[in-house]
C-alpha cells in the first residue's frame, strides 16, 4: 500500500516538473525570439506566443515581463505618438497583470521604470519634467528591491545622465552608476533561467559615452 | 514490483495521448473580409495555438481532445470564443473578428469643445499651456482667451463666449458647480479665476453645444478636474513680486493631503509701477486651499476639495461731471467653496459619481458711509450612474439638487426699495445621454435635461443632440445641437424673484483635423436667444417692469491652428473667430449688439524652448476689433465704436537648477493704449455734451518675477508641471 502511494506520489511529481518542464521550454524557446525580433510582426509574433503561456500558466510572472519588454521595444520603434502611447498602454497592461503576481520583483518594477522612460520619450518637452521624476523614483524602488539588478542601475544611471546633461550639471554621478551597472553584468547571476538577460550592450555604449 | 510495472504503464498512456496531434488550420478576417495579420489563436489554457501570417492564415498541432474552446484575439478586436470539438475531424476555420469601439481610436465629438487632458492623446491644449502661455498669467480664463470662441473683454477678465455675457459661462469642479469663480474686484478692474491651474489635470472648454450632465448656463461650460493621488511628497515655496506661497503634499499608500496658502499683497508692486486707479489699499489677499484624496478600492476614488479667500482693496473713484467728488470705495471678500466628489466603478457595466458642493461668498462694499452686503451660499448635489452594456452603448443618467440663497441689504436703509433685495431658489434637475458608437468612425449623442426651479415654477425640457464622424485617420465632421437654459441673473432675480429662465439653442458644425504635432479646426455655429430679460431703465425697482420678452442671435466662424511640428523646440497656435451678433435684453432701446462683442478676435501664441539657457520663452499676441459703447452725444444706441485692441505679452521660465524655477512676464510690452469702452456723466458740462471717461487697464503694463522652489527626496521634482 506504501509503496502505491508512493509510486503515485512520485507520479505527480513527475507530472509536476514536467509540466514545469513544459513552462521552462516553452520560454526558453520564445525568449532569444524577444531579443531578436526585428520587424513589427516578429514582436507580435514572440508577444502572442507569450500571451498564450500566460493565459495558460496564471502564476508565472515571466510571461508578462517579456510582452511588457516587447510592447516598450515596439514604442521606440515607432514614429507615431499616439501608437507610442497606445504600444505603451498595451504595456502598461501587461506589467500590471505581471506585478500582481509578483509585486516585489525588482525586474517587473525596472520595466516600470522603462515605460515612463518611454512616455517621456514620446513628447519630452511637455512630459519631460514629470515622468523624468517618477521614473526616477521607480527605478531606485527597483534598485532598492535588489541592489544586484543591473538593468535597474542602467536604466536608473541613464535617466540621471539625461536629466544632469539637461541641467548642464556634472554627469559624474550617473556615470558611476552606469559603471556599476556594468559591473553587475558580469558578476550578478540569476538562479532563475528564465530571467532577463538584456542590457550589457547599451550599458557598455551609456559607459563609452561618459568616457567621451 | 507491482508498482513499477504500474508507473511506465501510465507514462505509456500519456505519451500515447502525446502523439495524438491535430492540426487546427484557417483564416482570420475583419468584418469587410480583409485578411488581419499577427492575430493571436489558441486553445484556452494551453500553449497551442499561431499567430496569423500576411494571408491571415493560421496553421497549429495541438495534442489536446475532446471539447475545447478556441480564442482568436487581436489588437482593436472583440476578442472572439469558438467552441471547438477535436474528436471530430477538422475543418478549414473561418474566423471574421469585429471592429472594438475602443476609446483611442473611435471617433470624440469635437464640436464646441476643446479639451486638455493629461493621458488623452486627442487633447487640443495641454495641462501645462494654461501655465506657460504668454499674457495668461497662469490664470485658466487668461490661457483659455487664445482659444477661438472667445472675446477679449480686457476689463472684466472673465470668460466671454461666442456673444455670450462672463455670466453665460459656468465653471464644475469635478462635475460640481462653482458660484462666482472668480475674484471680487471693483468695476472696471479685471478680475482672476480664484482657482489655480495647478490643482488640475483636465480641463474641458466648452464653447457650445455642451453634454446634458450640465446646466444652467446659455453659453458655455468649463469643466475642470482635479489631480488623482499624487506619487510623491512634496514641498513647494514661491516668492513673487505679488505676494508669496507655500504649499505640501504628503502621500501615503492610498491617500493623498495637499495644502496651499498664498498671501497676494500688491502694495509694493503698486508703489513701484504707477497705476491710474487711486488706491487707498491696495489689493491684500488671503488664499487657502486643501485637498484630499482616498483610494477606496480599485477603482473607487473619493475627493475633498477646499478652498477659502480673503481679500479686501480700497479705491478713491472721482465723479465723472466733477472731478472734486471723490467716493472711498472699499471692498472685503470672504468666499468659500468646499467640494465632495466620489466616483466608482461597481461592476462591468455600471459606475457612479457622486458629489456635493457648497459655496459661500459674501462682498462688504462700503461706499464712503454706506455699507452694502451682497451674499450668495449655494449647494449643488448630484448622483449620475454610467451603464454601458455593450462596447457600443453608453448611457448616463443622473440627477441633481441646487439650493441658492442671495442677499443685497444696505446699512442705510434710507431707500426702502433697495434697503433687501433677497430669493432663494430650489432648482431640481435630470439628466439621460446615451452615446451611440454605431463603428470607430460614427457616434451620436442624445441627451435631455429637464429642469424646475421653484422661482419660475415651471419645468423645462431641453433636448440636446450631437454626432462625429471621422472622415479619415485624421480628420473628422462633428455637429450639435441643443436647448440651453439659465435662471437670469442675480441683479434681476433679486428684483423681480418670478423671472423665467433666459434661452438658447445652439447649432454648431465643426470640422477637425488632427495629427501627432499639428490640429486645425474650423468650426461654424448659429445660436438663438430668447426669453432674454427686459426691463425699464427708469423703473429699476418695479418687478411689474421686468419680462421674459428680449431675443437676439449670434453666428459666427472660429478657425484655430495648432503646430509644434513645423519648426524644432517651437510650439504655436493662431485663433481667429468672427462674431455677428445683436440682442434685444435689459434696458437696450433696440436692438444693437452688447458692449462686450467684438466682431474680430485674433491672437497668436508662440513657445519656444531653448535648450542651451534651459529657458522656455513666449509671446502672445492678441487683437481684437472695436467694442461698440453708447454715447449719449450722438444719435442710436450702442452706435459708436472703440479703437481696436493690441496686446503682446512675453514671458520667460528658467530652470536654474532641477528645482528651481524663475519666472517673470511683461504684459503689452508695446505700451499700446488700449480702450474697453467710455463710462459717460448724467449731466452736460459747458460744451452742451456730456463729461467721459475712458475705461482702461490700470497701467499699460503688468511685471510679474516670481521664483519657485520644489523640496522632493531625490529632488527629481520641480515646479514645471506647475507653473
Amino acid at each position: 500500500m506504501k509503496k502505491i502511494v508512493l509510486s503515485l506520489a512520485f507520479v505527480a511529481f513527475t507530472f509536476a516538473t514536467f509540466a514545469n518542464d513544459k513552462y521552462q521550454k516553452a520560454m526558453l524557446k520564445n525568449i532569444p525570439s524577444v531579443y531578436s525580433a526585428k520587424t513589427f510582426e516578429d514582436h507580435q509574433k514572440v508577444i502572442n506566443n507569450l500571451t498564450r503561456i500566460a493565459s495558460a500558466e496564471e502564476d508565472k510572472w515571466e510571461p508578462h515581463y517579456y510582452i511588457t519588454y516587447s510592447y516598450v521595444i515596439m514604442s521606440f520603434k515607432e514614429e507615431n505618438a499616439g501608437k507610442k502611447d497606445q504600444y505603451l498602454d498595451l504595456a502598461q497592461q501587461a506589467l500590471d497583470k505581471g506585478i500582481a503576481i509578483a509585486p516585489k520583483e525588482s525586474e517587473l518594477v525596472t520595466l516600470q521604470g522603462f515605460i515612463h522612460t518611454g512616455r517621456l520619450n514620446v513628447d519630452p518637452m511637455t512630459r519631460g519634467a514629470e515622468y523624468s521624476g517618477v521614473a526616477m523614483q521607480i527605478l531606485n524602488k527597483a534598485v532598492k528591491l535588489n541592489p544586484e539588478n543591473p538593468r535597474a542601475l542602467l536604466l536608473l544611471g541613464q535617466m540621471m545622465y539625461g536629466t544632469a546633461q539637461f541641467m548642464g550639471d556634472s554627469t559624474a554621478k550617473a556615470c558611476e552608476v552606469i559603471g556599476k551597472s556594468l559591473d553587475k553584468f558580469d558578476t550578478a547571476g540569476s538562479s532563475n533561467p528564465l530571467a532577463p538577460q538584456w542590457g550589457k550592450t547599451q550599458a557598455e555604449n551609456a559607459l563609452k559615452e561618459c568616457n567621451k | 514490483m507491482k508498482t513499477l510495472i504500474l508507473v511506465p504503464f501510465f507514462v505509456l498512456i500519456v505519451s500515447s495521448n502525446l502523439l495524438a496531434q491535430i492540426t487546427i488550420e484557417g483564416y482570420v478576417t475583419d468584418q469587410k473580409g480583409h485578411a488581419i495579420t499577427g492575430a493571436n489563436i489558441y486553445i484556452l489554457d494551453t500553449y497551442d495555438g499561431a499567430s496569423t501570417d500576411e494571408n491571415g492564415y493560421f496553421s497549429f498541432a495541438t495534442e489536446e481532445s475532446g471539447e475545447q474552446v478556441l480564442i482568436a484575439t487581436f489588437i482593436g478586436y472583440r476578442q472572439l470564443e469558438l467552441p471547438l470539438n477535436l474528436a471530430e475531424p477538422q475543418d478549414i476555420i473561418r474566423i471574421s473578428l469585429k471592429e472594438d469601439v475602443n476609446k483611442l481610436n473611435a471617433v470624440v465629438i469635437s464640436a464646441g469643445s476643446f479639451s486638455a487632458g493629461e493621458e488623452t492623446k486627442r487633447e487640443v491644449l495641454k495641462p501645462l499651456d494654461i501655465v506657460t502661455t504668454a499674457g495668461s498669467s497662469a490664470d485658466i480664463a487668461g490661457a483659455l482667451n487664445t482659444l477661438p470662441g472667445t472675446q477679449t473683454v480686457g476689463e472684466e477678465g472673465r470668460l466671454f463666449v461666442r456673444g455670450g455675457s462672463g455670466e453665460e459661462t459656468k465653471t464644475y469642479i469635478d462635475g460640481m458647480q462653482v458660484l462666482n469663480p472668480y475674484n471680487s474686484t471693483i468695476p472696471n478692474t479685471p478680475s482672476r479665476g480664484r482657482f489655480s491651474p495647478f490643482m488640475f489635470k483636465g480641463t474641458s472648454f466648452s464653447t457650445g453645444g455642451y453634454s446634458a450632465e450640465y446646466g444652467q448656463a446659455l453659453s458655455s461650460a468649463l469643466i475642470l478636474n482635479t489631480k488623482d493621488i499624487p506619487t510623491q511628497n512634496r514641498t513647494d515655496f514661491s516668492i513673487m513680486s505679488v505676494g508669496m506661497d507655500a504649499a505640501a503634499t504628503r502621500v501615503w499608500n492610498r491617500s493623498s493631503f495637499s495644502g496651499k496658502i498664498q498671501y497676494t499683497n500688491i502694495t509694493p508692486y503698486f508703489n513701484l509701477v504707477k497705476q491710474s486707479l487711486d488706491l487707498e489699499k491696495s489689493p491684500v489677499a488671503v488664499d487657502g486651499n486643501f485637498a484630499y484624496r482616498r483610494k477606496l478600492n480599485e477603482d473607487g476614488m473619493l475627493k475633498f476639495y477646499g478652498n477659502f479667500n480673503q481679500s479686501t482693496l480700497t479705491s478713491i473713484l472721482e465723479d465723472i461731471d466733477d472731478t472734486r467728488i471723490k467716493t472711498r470705495y472699499q471692498l472685503d471678500n470672504h468666499y468659500y467653496y468646499f467640494n465632495t466628489s466620489y466616483r466608482d466603478i461597481l461592476s462591468d457595466k455600471w459606475s457612479v459619481k457622486s458629489g456635493f458642493a457648497y459655496t459661500s461668498g459674501k462682498d462688504i462694499i462700503g461706499i464712503d458711509q454706506d455699507e452694502v452686503i451682497e451674499s450668495e451660499n449655494g449647494m449643488h448635489l448630484k448622483t449620475a450612474f454610467g451603464y454601458d452594456p455593450s462596447p457600443q452603448l453608453a448611457l448616463n443618467i443622473g440627477g441633481e439638487v441646487f439650493h441658492r440663497k442671495y442677499n443685497h441689504s444696505l446699512s442705510e436703509p434710507e431707500q426702502d426699495q433697495l434697503s433687501k433685495l433677497s430669493f432663494e431658489e430650489e432648482l431640481l434637475a435630470g439628466f439621460a445621454e446615451a452615446d451611440f458608437h454605431i463603428s470607430n468612425n460614427f457616434v451620436t449623442r442624445v441627451g435631455v435635461r429637464w429642469e424646475y426651479s421653484t422661482l419660475s415654477e415651471k419645468t423645462d425640457v431641453a433636448p440636446r443632440f450631437s454626432m462625429g464622424y471621422k472622415t479619415g485617420e485624421k480628420g473628422q465632421f462633428s455637429f450639435a445641437y441643443g436647448q440651453f437654459q439659465q435662471t437670469p441673473q442675480n441683479e434681476l432675480l433679486r428684483v423681480a424673484n418670478d423671472l423665467q429662465p433666459e434661452k438658447a439653442d445652439h447649432y454648431i458644425l465643426n470640422y477637425q483635423w488632427l495629427t501627432d504635432k499639428q490640429t486645425f479646426r474650423i468650426e461654424a455655429y448659429y445660436k438663438d436667444y430668447y426669453d432674454l430679460i427686459t426691463f425699464d431703465g427708469n423703473n429699476l425697482y418695479d418687478p411689474a417692469a421686468y419680462l421674459n420678452n428680449g431675443n437676439g442671435y449670434a453666428q459666427g466662424i472660429d478657425l484655430f491652428w495648432r503646430d509644434n511640428k513645423t519648426f524644432k523646440n517651437v510650439d504655436y497656435w493662431v485663433s481667429y473667430s468672427y462674431l455677428d451678433t445683436k440682442r434685444k435684453h435689459r434696458n437696450f432701446p433696440q436692438e444693437a449688439i452688447p458692449t462686450f462683442a467684438s466682431s474680430h478676435n485674433f491672437s497668436v501664441v508662440y513657445k519656444h524652448f531653448i535648450a542651451d539657457i534651459k529657458s522656455q520663452i513666449g509671446c502672445t499676441y492678441s487683437f481684437a476689433s472695436g467694442r461698440p459703447y453708447h454715447n449719449p452725444d450722438q444719435p442710436g444706441f450702442n452706435a459708436s465704436k472703440t479703437r481696436s485692441y493690441h496686446d503682446l505679452s512675453m514671458n520667460i521660465s528658467y530652470l536654474w537648477k532641477n528645482n528651481v524655477i524663475f519666472h517673470a512676464y511683461v504684459t503689452n510690452v508695446l505700451g499700446i493704449e488700449n480702450v474697453f469702452g467710455y463710462e459717460y456723466g448724467n449731466q452736460l458740462n459747458e460744451a452742451g455734451r456730456h463729461n467721459r471717461r475712458a475705461i482702461e487697464p490700470m497701467a499699460p503694463r503688468f511685471f510679474f518675477l516670481g521664483v519657485f522652489i520644489t523640496l522632493s527626496k531625490d529632488k527629481s521634482l520641480n515646479g514645471l508641471p506647475n507653473l
